[in-house]
Formats: C-alpha cells, structure tokens, sequence
C-alpha cells in the first residue's frame, strides 16, 4: 500500500519522469499540450443537411414512399379480381403507377398544368393512377397498359410533381416561389396539409400501471390485415391475458398452454427463467389452470373457444370451440407474430417475454415503461395516411368492380363480349373523389380499421412565410385536448435535438401540438428481411431453436427487430459494434436504428417508418471522425452531406440509439466514453423558434409566445405574393431583414421573405399613453413608411348555369345620365365587373350579377329567352375604408362553370391600436403617435420610430432583447449584420467594444434630449434598433359600434357580432350591477325598450295571450290589456303552448 | 455686458461647418427656449414643396397605385423659390392650379428586355424652378420602381407646398442635432456609471467647444444655458442656410401673427369699454 501511493505521487510530479523534454518541444510552433484546434464552420454540415432535406422532406419523403413502394404493395396484396359467376374469368393487376399532374380534359392542347394555376382556378393538382392489367375476355387473355383508374393529388416538390428540380429562373416561369417548401397539396384550389401525426409505436411491449396500480404488459399489433391491441394484466395477483376478441380475461397459463406450451415446466422456465423470485410470484397462476383443471392445449383451446366473440357475420356451420379459439389466437391476438402452419413457438416466447416483463414489474427489478419517452412514439406523415386511403379505396373500387362484373356475366346472353376494361373507364370516380374529399375536408374514415379521425388536414396558413414553414414542420398528438394531463404535455429531455423546446402553442393544446427540431429526419419503412439475415450471420442464435433456460441466462441479450423476436446473443457490445460497422459502411440503410437496453437485456433494432432521428458526428477513440479537411472540402463543395454519410463520418441516430449513445455538444466536451458530437447546438430548435436572437437568454415562454406571435406577423409571403389571389393575403410595403440575424434565419431564407422592420428603440416612458405595454409611435416613421402594409382580400363568386337552361348574367351599369345611375355604379366597366385599379368605397357594387328569377321550373316550350325574368344580386363592397381593385380574374373551374375572383387591395398605415411585437414575445398596441418634434432626440439628432415602456422589462426578464438591441446598434455603426444564433451569436463585450470605438457607451444608453422643452433627459435612455413586427389584428378590422341595426328574426332581439353590425350584449354580469346599483329603469330600457320590445294584448280573466284587443278564449274582449314584453318571451310562451303547456299571465296592477 | 440674463448683445449665430447638405453653428446668447423652438420649427414648420397628389393613368408595373404614390411623396424637390408658391388653403382656385402647385409628369415605359430603373430624374417639372433634387450631374436619381418587358407607368403629379406637421415629406431636414453644456456644468442630466463617469461616457464633439470645467468649482445653481450646438442634415429640397433663416422667418411671422392677435384682442376689449359707456 505503502509504496503504491509513492508511485502515485512520483507520477504527479512530472518534473521528476524523465520526459520533460518532449514536452517541452515544439512542433510547427505548437506546444506539445496546446489545445487542439477545434473544427471551424462544423455548422455548415447543417445547410448541406437541408440542402439534400430541405424543411419539409419528411412529408416528401413519405409521399414519394407511397408512391414509388406503398401503392405497389397495396396491388399486389389485392391483386387479383375473379368473378362467382364465371370461374374463368380473373382480372389481374400487373403494376402500378402515377403518371405526370395533368388536366382532367383530353382535348386540352397543353396537358401538364402547374400548381399555381390550379390555386387560381380552384383545381386539385392531381395526376392519373395507371395500372397495367391482364384479364380475360371470352376465351383469350389479354393484356392492357396504362389504364387509369382514378386520380391522385400530388404533393408539391414530390417525385411526380412538374417543380421538382427546377431552377430558381424556371420556377419563376411557372410563377413559382423558390423558397416555397412544398409538401402540400393544391384541391379544389385550396393549399392542403397533412399535419404529421403522433402516436404510440406500434408492435412495441409497453409496461406501465394500469388505473388500479396494477402492472400491466400491453402491445398494439399492427399489420397490414389488422391492428388490434393484446394486453398482459395483473388481476388478483394473477396474471391474464386480456383481448378484445375474448370476451373474458384468460389466465396466462391456460394461453400458454392453448398455444402449445403444454408442460407446466416449461411454461415457468420460458417465463422465469431459472429466476427464483420470480418463479415464486409466478407459481399460482400455474395453481390457477389446474384447479381448472386444464392441463392440455385441446382443453386450453375449448376453454379460450367458449369466450371468444364469435363474428356472427360470417354464417356457415358453427365449428368447434377449440378451432374457433385457435383461429383467434393464430391471427387475431398479437397479430403482428405470424403463425405458420399453427407453429406457436414464436409467439408463445412473444407472449412469456411479456409475461415476464411484467413480473419484473411487479417484482421492482425494472422500471415500467415511460409512454411519453418519444422513443416510443411514432410519425405519422402524409404517406402513411394515403396509403391506408388508397388500401380502402382501391378494394371498394375492386369490390365493386366485382359486383359489376357478375352482373353482366350474370346475363346468359351479351349483346356483345364482356371486356373488364370499359367496366374500369367507366367506373367513375371513386378513387378521385375519395381522395378529394378526404383532403379537403381532413375527414378519415376507414371502416376496416375503425378509423374515424378528423382534422387531418388543415388550410396552409399563408399569413407569412414564417406561418406556412411552421405549419408543415408541425406535429399533432392523437391525445384528447380536453384531458387534463400533464405528463404528454410536459417537455420530455427525449425531445433534445428532435423535437422544438420552444415552439408550442399556449392554451389547450398546449405541449400536445408540437414542431420538428431544424436538423431532423423521419424514417419510412424499411425492408426487414436483409436486416434479419444480417443478424443472424453476425452470430445471433435463432429464437425458435431455444428453451426458456437458455433465453434468461445472466449473460443473454435478446436481440429484437421493430418489436419482434429474433434470437439472443451472448456478446451484445461486439454485436452492436459490429452491426454498427456494417451500417457506416453502408450494408444495411442508415436509418436502421441498434440499441442495448440493459435494464430488460434486450438489443433493439428498428427498421420501421416514422421514427425521429438526427444526424451526429461519429467520435472514435475522443476523436470527432469528420476534421477541418472535412469541412473545408464541404465548404469548396467537393463533398456533399450524402459523402459524409457514406464516409461514415456522420450517422442517424433515433432517439432510443441517442439516448445509449453518449454525445458531447461541443469538441472539448468530448471524454473517452463520448460517441458523438453534436452538429451544432442550435439545432435542438425548430424553424420558428430560430428566428429569435438569443433565446437562450430569454426567459423560456417569451421563447413560446414568439413562436406563436411570428406567425402572425405581417411581412414578405413568397416571391408570387402579387401573382396569388388568396382570400386574405397581408403584405408588408417595405420589410426589412432583422439587423440581428441568426443562422436559422440565413438557412430558411427569412431573410429573402422578412416580416418587419428595425425600428429604433427608446426604452423610456413618455406621455403615459404608452402604460400596459402600449407603444409610442413617431408621426414621421409612419408617413415614411413604417409599419404600413397593404391588405388584399379576394371576392369571388360564380356564374351559374342552371338545370332548367337558365344561367346568371353579369350586367352593364346603367348610362351615367339615367336615373337609375348611382355612385355605387362608379367602378363598373361594361362588362359589368369593376376592372382593376378602381377605387371601391363602402357599398360600391364589383361584381354587377343578375340570377334568374326561377330556377327550378321547367321553362314552357316556346318561351324565348326575353321571358326570363332576372334579379339582380350584386356583389357590394363592405368595409368602411376605401379599397382598390387589385385584380380581376375570369376562368372557369373544371366543371365548367365561370369564375369571378376580384382581389380588393387596401393599403393601411399604423394607427392607434394596432398590434406590434418585438421577436422576444413582448407585445404592445400603439398608445399614441407622436409629432417627431415632440420625440426624444440623441445627440446626433435621431429620433425613434418607437418609445417602449421600461416596464416591460423586468417581470419579463427578455435579456435576449437588451442584447438584440446592443448588437443591432453596434451592427449599424459597423456597417454590418450581427448574429444573435442560440448559443452563440455576437458577444456583448464585443459589441461594447464597437460602440465605444464610435464613440457610444458601452452599454447602448445614449443622452437624450426632450423634444418638448429641449432640456435633456435627467436619466441617460438605452437607445437602438430592434426588430419589429407588425401583427395581424389591426384596430380597423375590430372596430365596431352600433346604435340602430339588424335583428335576428325569430327573437327580434339584435344580431350578435361585428361581421352582422351587431349589438353589443349587457351580459350577466352587467345586469347583476345595475341590480345591485338599483338602476331599474336603465335595466328595464337596456333589456327590453332598446331590445325586443313587444306589445301584447292580455286577457285579465284567462291570463292568455290575445290579437287587437280580442281574446280567442274568453270570445270577448272585456278584459283586454295591453303591455309590453320582451319578444323573447311571447315567444318563450308560444312555444310552450305548442308543447301543451298553458302559461297564464296574472295581471297585477293593470291600468 | 453679462448679466444673469446673458448679454445684452442679443442672441448671435456662428456658424461652423457648411456644406452641401449640412449646416453646424453655436447659437449663443440666448434663451433654451428659443433655441428649442428654432429646433422644432426647422423640423417641423418651414415650408417645402412635395408632391401630393398622383394621378395615375397607367400604371402596368409590379408596384400598387398607392405605392408609387407614397414614393413619389418622398422624392425631395428643389423648394428654395418655395415662397412663390402659395398654400392651396389660401389660393382662389377649387383644386389646384398654377399659383398654389408645380406639376410633374412621368411616362416611362420599358421596351427592352432587361430591367429599367425608373428614377426622379425622369419627373418632368411644369415649372423649372421646382425641380427634383439631383446633387451633381451623375446622381441617377432616387429610384421610384424597376420596370420589365412592357411594363409602363404613366402619371401627372402635383406637387403643393406644406409643412411636415401634414406629413413628414415636407420636411427640409432628416434630423436636427441639438445640444448645450457637453461638460453637464449645469447638471441637467445624471450619468448613469458603472465605476468611472470619465471612463465610461465618451464626451460629445461639441466639448471641444468649451472650457472643461474646474473639478473644484462650485456648483452655480444660477447658471442659464446660452450656447447650443446646432447641427443639421437637409434632405436636398432647400438649402442649410435657408432652412435656419426660413425657420427664423417662420419663428418671426407666428410671433407677429400672436402681435396682430393681441393688438385685435386689446382694441375689441377697448371697443367694448368705451361701447358700454365706462
């Protein structure tokens, strides 16, 4: 011992080793123990990653997926059509295809058309689904090439669609926006996402406690065929096998013993193991069968047979119970295990493992399973969706196909011979409009699976560049929103790099709706077989050649593939190496997933689709593998990030290989157990949370409101904004990219399509308008343009045509000298349509149209077309500031009916009210628009666009601000952009250090001079340029008062809501304190008088409601009285009476 | 001649820089307010030419109508001769004419196949007094919009005189610095410190002006200011000098406009006397 620590401290002296001098010698002018360089510009792995991803290529993916592999799957599993009628006859589809987007009308002399001009006509982009068939007619088969059977909506920037891979100049021809993602659908028109879903992993064990406290082992089995959900449960100390299919819970032995594990033994060894502990929890349910009295798989089977529901729809002899049971349990409980030739081995090991699972459980030598972990959760995209449509609309299509096809075979003598193929050109349109109606209204419903889900898909949110990205990377849980549970709304550490912290709405769906991380990807599925033969040549032991007491030994791990068993293996960290090895160097796709749980002793493989996963740098022996070389080449454009993949520099990992992984974020982080290095920090935010500068010096929900408030926010939507004709477009006069840039913002082009402007900042109180947060805007920022945008709102109608042969007319004014002529007639053109450039003030008519007086009757024969009588519907423009007419499109729709659109463009300024917001969640409304002479002005003579009350600072604590404004202000006197990236960004000292090179303080105060009095300010104002947006909810689109107006018309009390010039309602809560106040008359003129006032006659004798002084009942009108109620009530009264009861007025004190 | 008031001398002006577009002069010997409201009046209330009304008759190009009418707005014009020009408010005619405006016509259309820059210079002007601002032969002009291939815009604008309090596009200057006492002698300001006032805020240009103060001294709570530092920044419409003396002028007629108002208020008030027969 002694001696030992002798050593030790010789060792800590290194003046007395003998190697002082190597380290004292220097290389290249390096000293030996210098740090090593860090790799400069790592970050650039990231636009490489987006260039080859892009945003949105988890939804392009996905639908390529489905198109190219998903849909050719589906035909081959329904391959073939055969007739019960004719036993020769079979249709057989031989392959599958999507051709090109194209028009629905053959004659059309160019055929592809663009997306853009399916939003202005309302089309749907689609394209026509070709399948190559072979059938019989009479006695020769034949064979056919490219029929189509129906069409399918393309996603834009997929494989199929006409932009994929144009350049900017060609894109700009198909009046295309190149920063637009794509990966939305254009039907009927309308821009259409399918939002990518959240759901737990399917075929995957999850251990958890049920309601009771009770463990509980439970699997959602998912194949092709059917999805069905088998649960292990704890009841009494027993454990059950619990399925939908039987109506009663079975005890586990009696299962295992129906499915062939028939010796008690046995059973208890595939479950324990040579585990005591857990032998002795486990041994009363073997008790349990034998009181029973079940000891054989045929008694099991009659047991399970007399409990299981039997599906009545299938009539036919009844058959055994024990065939009934086996049936069940070889196809319907634990689906996802295939059974062939009734060999239960594998899924009887399937169902002792989770046995097993949940005794340890029980037993607290493993945790249960966390359900919220992303890992275990999976993605649902656009694809998946589809093909589970395309699956059920394509056997509805073939069913009924089928159906048609016995009709005419039926038939003993055809005028001519039967071809299927006239059968499948005119059978409508049932895959089309399938397709149409579930993206358009967002509404699945598949009654194979029981699926009724709606809200789908929703309208892309073009109100600016920012809300359109955002909505594709965004994410919807399948949980209710009404539950009250926190834990799948918390934030899970899992989400680290995957999942955006940041980006959440506030609210009710909150932490449900979440978005992608930046540097993200998600799988498609990927083919099992290669995987599984991989395995089992890198030395994995088949699991059908083992018995329990070789599955549990001390140094077993079984190895799983997406949740099923293949085999164990005894050296699991060689295995996994060696597995990984293959996959860098690129034998297996690198998006199949290995990882050790060394709590159950399983390693997991996951070739599935919808599974998270980012790329990592590879560290090898403390070493990142990708160097400055690297990235240099990466920079000179010599590599791509496909090079670096296949380099095995960089790899994917999911979450569940991540979390067995051990990643340093940042090189000098690495220690000799590290796995990975992070790409760059930044990533673990997503697209919109990346555009505010310094978040990490925010307090984290500001972090959350901006995310939610740069959606809103008025600014550039695409490079086509002017050629888009939207029902509300909000476009911003002069946006301006943000002096504190982030790399986010370069990377997804916010600073090609910005949304505000960099006002100059005073953070100082002035004139108390500017209390709770209001601003002060300077009089003279606004008439030079600050903050002033223009509104383009379309009005669009058609020009019908109706079955009777009548149709609508669009009509000239009247001759401006005629009588009938009024100012409303002032923008109309000849043609009856206000042509463009026209001002429209409130009431002016756009759309002069006329619709035939009757449109159902026939027209008699011989009347002419002079009998038509018309009336006229003209469209008037409402809102009370003058609007110009933008533009005016003329088209029809692919039904053939004309289409009038008119874009009325408005052009707004600030004004008292409107909404403003920095990117730090701090928002205001304008209190008050200052004089500029009357402004605060610097000693250089500025004045600031906006004053911002300092009292939003500390209860708010947005540091992130304060710093954007210091960067910001040393970026304009050094002449360039800073950039506020999380984590990194321009730092402080360095900003202080340009401001006092200029001549500034450090700190970004500056002295200010009153406007007002020339005197100076007492106190020195932190003065600057911050980003602002301007956001969506303008004063002039709220304001709203009335005195006189509409009534509803059954109540006649006053419509509510600005849109039908409503009243405003004196609630509850009102009335309570006029009550309380006594103001009775003031009650009575505001509930009644100025309401719904009504006169009634009453009978004083009957009590009942009379008409002009006459009482129906009494037949006299001796006793009349006349009062006033509300209208409300005489009709409260009615409608009871219509229900048989009698309301009797009393009258008091009548005059 | 000081006294507590300043010299009796009246206020002087000496001017220290003048160029082009800027002026910079110390305004001495005289009241803050004063000084002030010479700031104020410079931004706010010397009258300029602009146009103000667009009438547009084709118009093919990306921007809206509005738009280029805004940026047309801004365009500074040449306004030196602004006294010809009489307000519309005060002028006979019903909406415009000669007296009270100057019309400028644009017709651009572009022919060729590449992007043409439509700028101030191709504002023709009725009245060649009232040009737009052109700092030297090879200024290209402010850009008004970028035209393509058959793009055309063809419009009459007129321009009228006005003062910023209407609309900032009247104003003659960007900004007016202004200042007095950089050393704080006066103490009408606290430095806001973190360890060292001297360190941390850097002293204005404008000290150089004047003596640094004796550390020593005693503060003199009687101190008036009465040298400001003036500078200013025009946008091109009139020159610096004739933005200070129109200022003055402007500054001179409100006050004698408050004389006349006076002098009517005094001789009504001695009407009524003598009428009710004191």
């Amino acid at each position: 011992m002694v001696s030992a620590t002798k050593d030790l401290k010789q060792g800590d002296h290194p003046a007395k080793d003998g190697f002082e001098p190597l380290l004292n010698e220097t290389f290249a002018g390096k000293h030996l123990t210098d740090p090593i360089p860090e790799i400069k510009d790592k970050w650039k792995l990231l636009p490489a990653f987006l260039k080859v991803k892009g945003l949105v290529k988890q939804h392009i993916d996905s639908f390529n997926y489905f198109v190219n592999i998903d849909l050719k799957k589906i035909v081959k599993a329904n391959q073939r059509v055969t007739s019960d009628v004719d036993p020769h006859f079979f249709l057989k589809y031989c392959d599958i295809y999507v051709g090109i987007p194209e028009r629905t009308d053959a004659d059309a002399a160019n055929q592809p058309y663009t997306p853009h001009e399916c939003r202005l006509r309302d089309l749907t982009y689609s394209a026509n689904i070709y399948v190559d068939i072979e059938y019989v007619r009479g006695r020769t088969i034949v064979r056919r090439k490219k029929v189509a059977i129906g069409r399918l909506p393309i996603m834009l920037r997929s494989q199929q669609c006409i932009l994929t891979g144009k350049s900017e100049a060609e894109l700009a021809k198909l009046t295309e926006c190149p920063l637009d993602p794509g990966g939305y659908f254009v039907v009927k028109g309308v821009e259409k996402v399918i939002l990518v879903q959240e759901q737990l992993s399917k075929n995957r064990i999850i251990v958890e406690m049920d309601k009771k406290n009770n463990v509980m082992a439970s699997v959602q089995s998912s194949t092709h065929e059917r999805k069905s959900k088998t649960a292990i449960i704890v009841k009494h100390d027993r454990i059950y096998l619990k399925h939908n299919s039987i109506s009663e819970d079975v005890p586990i032995v009696v299962a295992m013993k129906a499915m062939g594990v028939q010796s008690d033994k046995e059973i208890a060894q595939l479950i324990c193991g040579n585990d005591h502990d857990l032998l002795d929890l486990f041994s009363i349910n073997i008790e349990e069968a034998s009181k029973l009295k079940i000891y054989t798989q045929k008694q099991a089977l009659d047991f399970i047979g007399s409990k299981v529901k039997v599906n009545r729809k299938i009539s036919g002899p009844r058959r055994p119970w024990a065939d009934e049971a086996l049936e069940v349990l070889a196809t319907v409980v634990l689906a996802h295990i295939p059974v062939e030739n009734l060999n239960f081995r594998e899924k009887s090991i399937y169902a002792a493992m989770m046995v097993r699972r949940v005794l340890q459980a029980v037993n607290h030598q493993v945790e249960v399973d966390d359900r919220d972990y992303v890992g275990n959760k999976r993605l649902e995209l656009a694809g998946q969706l589809l093909s589970l449509l395309f699956e059920d609309l394509f056997k509805k299509f073939n069913s009924d196909l089928k159906l048609n096809i016995d009709k005419v075979l039926k038939k003993v003598n055809r005028t001519q011979e039967f071809d299927v193929h006239n059968q499948i050109i005119l059978h409508g349109d049932h895959i089309t409009s399938g397709f149409i109606r579930a993206i358009s209204t967002g509404n699945w419903v598949l009654k194979r699976f029981k699926m009724d889900r709606a809200g789908i898909t929703h309208v892309l949110s073009r109100l600016s560049y920012i809300s359109a990205l955002g909505m594709m990377t965004r994410i919807a849980s399948q949980f209710e929103k009404t539950r009250k549970v926190s834990g799948p709304r918390a934030l899970q550490p899992s989400q680290w790099g995957m999942l955006c912290t940041s980006d959440t709405p506030e609210g009710e769906a909150c932490g449900l709706v979440k978005n992608l991380a930046l540097m993200t990807h998600i799988t498609t599925d990927n083919e099992e077989s290669p995987i599984r033969n991989l395995v089992f040549v890198l030395g994995v032991e088949d699991v059908n050649m083992l018995t329990g007491a070789e599955l549990y030994q001390p140094n077993v791990f079984v190895v799983f593939l997406n949740g099923s068993i293949l085999g164990i293996t005894r050296r699991a960290e060689k295995f996994v190496h060696d597995f990984r090895r293959m996959r860098r160097a690129g034998r297996v796709s690198e998006f199949v997933s290995i990882f050790i749980n060394d709590h159950q002793r399983t390693i997991n493989l996951s070739s599935d689709g919808g599974r998270i996963c980012r790329p990592l740098i590879i560290v090898e022996n403390r070493k990142p593998r990708v160097t400055q070389q690297h990235i240099n080449d990466l920079i000179a454009e010599k590599l791509t990030f496909e090079d670096f993949l296949k380099k095995g520099l960089v790899e994917y990992l999911d979450v569940n290989e991540e979390s067995d992984s051990n990643i340093a974020t940042y090189e000098p982080d690495i220690i000799p157990e590290s796995t990975h290095l992070e790409i760059e920090p930044f990533t673990i935010l997503g697209a919109v949370a990346g555009l505010i500068p310094y978040p990490h010096h925010n307090q984290s929900p500001r972090n959350t409101y901006q995310c939610a408030m740069g959606k809103q926010a008025i600014g550039a939507i695409a490079y086509n904004q002017l050629n888009r004709i939207d029902t509300l477009l909000y476009l911003m006069v002069y946006p301006q990219q943000p002096m504190v840039k982030t790399k986010t913002i370069e990377l997804i082009g916010y600073d090609k399509l910005p949304a505000g402007q960099n006002a100059t900042v005073a953070v100082m109180s002035y004139s108390g308008y500017d209390i709770e947060d209001a601003l002060v805007l300077n009089k003279s920022g606004l008439d030079r343009g600050f903050g002033r945008c223009q509104v383009m709102r379309k009005y669009a109608t058609m020009v019908k045509q109706y079955p009777n042969g009548t149709h609508d007319r669009l009509v000239d004014p009247p001759q401006p000298d005629s009588e009938l002529w009024n100012s409303t007639y002032a923008a109309l053109d000849a043609d009856g349509i206000a042509s463009p450039a026209e001002p429209l003030e409130s009431g002016s008519i756009y759309i002069n149209k006329q619709v035939p007086s009757n449109t159902n009757a026939e027209l008699g024969v011989g009347s002419g077309v002079q009998n038509i009588t018309y009336k006229g519907a003209p469209m008037r423009y409402k809102s009370p500031q003058t609007g110009y007419v933008d533009k005016v499109l003329l088209t029809t729709t692919e039904s053939d009916q004309t289409l009038i659109k008119v874009l009325v463009r408005q052009t707004r300024r600030p004004e008292l009210g409107d909404k403003f917001s920095s990117r730090h969640g701090q928002k205001g409304v304008c209190g008050i628009i200052v004089q500029q002479e009357d402004m605060p002005f610097t000693d250089l003579g500025v004045t600031p666009d906006i004053i911002m009350n300092p009292h939003g600072f500390p209860s708010r604590m947005t540091v992130g601000k304060m710093i954007e404004l210091l960067a910001g202000k040393a970026g304009v006197l050094a002449g360039k952009l800073q950039y506020g990236t999380a984590f990194g960004g321009s730092k402080v000292a360095d900003m202080s250090q340009i401001l006092i090179e200029n001549g500034f303080s450090y700190s970004g105060k500056d002295y200010v001079t009153s406007g007002i009095t020339g005197e100076p300010l007492s106190a020195y104002i932190f003065f600057g340029p911050i980003y602002y947006q301007k956001l969506k909810h303008m004063v002039m689109d709220k304001m709203h008062a009335r005195a006189r107006g509409p009534r509803a018309t059954l109540t006649r009390q006053p419509t509510e809501g600005r849109s039908r010039d409503g009243g405003l309602r004196l609630g509850e809560m009102e009335r309570d304190c006029l009550i309380g106040y006594g103001a009775s008359m003031l009650l009575l003129e505001r509930l009644m008088i100025s309401s719904d006032a009504f006169e009634i006659h009453v009978c004083e004798e009957c009590g009942l409601i009379g008409y002009a002084g006459w009482c129906q009942f009494c037949k006299s009108s001796k006793k009349m009285k006349s009062m006033q109620i509300p209208y409300a009530a005489k009709l409260l009264f009615q409608e009871l009476m219509s229900m048989n009861i009698c309301t009797r007025l009393m009258l008091d004190d009548a005059l | 001649m000081e006294n507590a008031y300043g010299t009796l001398s009246g206020p002087n002006i000496t001017i220290r820089e003048l160029q082009k577009d800027k002026i910079s002069f110390i305004l001495s010997d005289t009241d803050l307010s004063v000084a002030n409201s010479l700031r104020r009046v410079m931004i706010a209330e010397v009258p300029t030419i602009a146009i103000d009304m667009v009438e547009i008759e084709t118009n093919t190009t990306v921007l809206a109508d509005e738009f280029i009418a805004h940026r047309l707005g801004m365009i500074p014009i040449e306004s030196t001769d602004v006294e010809r020009i009489k307000y519309t408010r005060d002028c006979t005619c019903s909406q415009y004419c000669s007296e009270c405006s100057v019309e400028l016509t644009l017709h651009v259309k572009c022919t060729d196949d590449r992007t043409r820059d439509v700028t101030s210079r191709e504002l023709i002007s009725s009245n060649p007094q009232f040009q737009p601002v052109l700092t030297d032969k090879n200024d290209s002009g402010i850009l008004i919009v970028k035209l393509r291939k058959g793009h055309e815009l063809s419009i009459k604008c007129i321009a009228k005189k006005g003062v910023a309090k209407e609309h900032a596009k009247w104003s003659p200057v960007s900004g007016v610095a202004f200042e007095y006492d950089p050393y704080n002698k006066l103490r009408h300001t606290h430095y806001w410190i973190e360890e060292d006032e001297k360190k941390e805020w850097p002293l204005s240009k404008n000290a150089a002006l004047e003596a640094p103060p004796d550390p020593n001294a005693p503060f003199d709570y009687n101190a008036k200011p009465d040298r400001f530092y003036f500078s200013s920044e025009t946008v091109g419409s009139l020159q610096p000098e004739e933005v200070v003396s129109m200022a003055m002028k402007t500054l001179l007629d409100k006050l004698a406009y408050v004389q006349m108002q006076l002098k009517e208020e005094v001789d009504m008030k001695k009407q009524d006397h003598t009428s009710w027969g004191y």
